[in-house]
């Protein structure tokens, strides 16, 4: 199993955000993650970069484990990509340097072999024409096959994608679904909360619907979308569909 | 009447050549405290956001007392009273009380300046791998630079005319030379006009240079922060 997540529990206040979750998931798999808003899916996947800590339970990326005491979430990061549903590009950086920035100082990479890199993914996300564009040069879409490519030129084991789609107009949710469905086909294995239903029917091994911070029912596109079990899934289906 | 205009420009010229040698100093001294404030209060406004409690709270300590007392008691302070043990110079007294001074501003600005940078710009580099200081340095830092370049430059300005204060122990630049003058020839007037000029003659030319930097800086539709 490349991620373990055993018994995680996070809240916030009298909030329970993520409420003792155990989800594994085997290298190369894609899991969708749907449920309502406030359902705690942004909260878990956050999690798994250490942006938020559980306070009970523990995780692990490929052997390496993180609990409440740990103070290893550096070694974790490294191995997590995560693209985030507002961009997050640097916007004081060209589209290469956001690209370059990490792999410089965090992999400590020759500036060479980091803008070598950057150019092979900038010709996969389909953007070798802007390279030297800055952030506010560019379309949503464009935004966030950057940082798509910026997540993957620390060469991660996993790929967390955060409602990666939600801040796109219509037109330019395609070009980046597509460079996800790339991206699945060539093995990579990533965890993904989204509203796509179409997307999480083709592109994912399991689904996993969450309602108030817990798993209430997965299993393949098939089980999970077509023929829930449980009333809250096809409740919430019923309205997204 | 026009005698008496050629010997009031006569007398302006003579006034304007006397004080023209002191004004390097006020350049210097200004400008070292300047770079010691600056490199203060970048250190002091960082410490001032420390996750470590007792840290964040003593650099907002020492912004406020700082901020609290008047410039020219810091003056008198540093050269009076730590100057004796210390055996500093009027000069490096004059730039220290200045540049400890400027520094409790500047530490404010910056610290306004790093939390201007939305929450996500530390989680973006963060998930990448920066550490906090990786992330100050190469993510958030250049992009608070460019919000706290006006108010910095406008204390630049503030710190020169505040220089002035330094004339008090002896230190001799622009204001300590027109003192000299008057109290030679005794045209009080004219002399403080002078001065006066000349300090506003140095203001203005540099907001005008801050207001081109402004422009030049303004690049590339940078600025929008949804990105
Ligand atoms: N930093 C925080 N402080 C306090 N409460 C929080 C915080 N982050 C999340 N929460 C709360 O935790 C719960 C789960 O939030 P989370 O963002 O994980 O939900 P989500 O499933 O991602 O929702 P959405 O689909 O709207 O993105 C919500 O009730 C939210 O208000
Ligand atoms: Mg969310």
């Amino acid at each position: 199993m490349i991620i373990e997540i055993k018994n995680a529990v996070c809240r916030f206040d009298d909030i329970v955000a993520v409420d003792n979750v155990s989800l594994d998931i085997k290298k190369g798999e894609v899991v969708v993650i749907i449920g309502p808003s406030g359902s705690g899916k942004s909260t878990l996947l956050r999690g798994l970069n250490a942006l938020q800590s559980f306070q009970s339970g523990s995780i692990a990326v490929d052997g390496i484990k993180v609990d409440k005491n740990s103070k290893n979430i550096h070694d974790l990061r490294l191995e997590v990509g995560m693209v985030f549903q507002q961009f997050n590009l640097f916007p004081h950086l060209s589209v290469i340097n956001n690209i370059v920035l990490a792999q410089k100082v965090v992999r400590r990479r020759s500036s060479d072999e980091s803008e070598k890199k950057a150019w092979q993914l900038l010709e996969m996300v389909g953007l070798t024409d802007k390279a030297e564009a800055y952030p506010a040069q560019l379309s949503g879409g464009q935004k966030q096959r950057v940082a798509i490519a910026r997540a993957l030129a620390m060469d991660p084991k996993i790929m967390l994608f955060d409602e990666v789609t939600s801040a796109l107009d219509p037109e330019m949710i395609g070009e980046v679904l597509e460079v996800m469905k790339e991206l699945a086909s060539k093995g990579m294995t990533m965890l993904v909360v989204s509203h796509e239903i179409g997307f999480a029917r083709e592109v994912a091994d399991r689904v996993v619907f969450m309602d108030n911070g817990k798993i209430i029912e997965t299993g393949t596109p098939s089980e999970v979308i077509d023929s829930p079990k449980e009333k809250r899934t096809q409740d919430f289906l019923s309205k997204v569909l | 009447m026009i005698e008496w205009i050629s010997k009031q420009v006569v007398l302006y010229w003579d006034i304007f050549k006397y004080l023209l040698p002191a004004v390097p100093y006020t350049i210097l001294i200004t400008v070292c405290s300047f770079v010691l404030a600056l490199i203060l209060g970048l250190i002091v406004g960082v410490l001032r956001i420390s996750r470590v409690r007792s840290v964040a709270y003593l650099a907002g300590l020492y912004i406020n007392v700082i901020r609290g007392i008047p410039l020219l008691v810091q003056i008198f302070f540093i050269y009076f009273g730590l100057g004796g043990i210390l055996n500093l110079d009027r000069f490096f007294a004059g730039v220290i009380a200045v540049g400890i001074c400027y520094s409790a501003y500047l530490a404010e600005i910056f610290r306004s300046g790093i939390e201007a940078i939305s929450v996500g710009q530390h989680e973006a580099a963060q998930s990448l791998g920066m550490t906090r200081f990786q992330t100050l340095r190469h993510v958030i830092l250049p992009q608070s630079m460019r919000i706290v370049l006006p108010p910095i430059a406008n204390e630049f300005i503030a710190s020169l005319k505040d220089s002035s204060l330094v004339s008090i122990i002896g230190m001799r630049e622009l204001t300590r030379a027109g003192r000299e003058y008057y109290s030679q020839y005794f045209v009080d007037f004219q002399t403080w006009f002078m001065v006066g000029l000349i300090y506003l003659i140095m203001t203005i030319t540099l907001s005008k240079v801050v207001k081109y930097l402004e422009k030049v800086y303004s690049v590339k539709g940078f600025g929008s922060q949804k990105t």
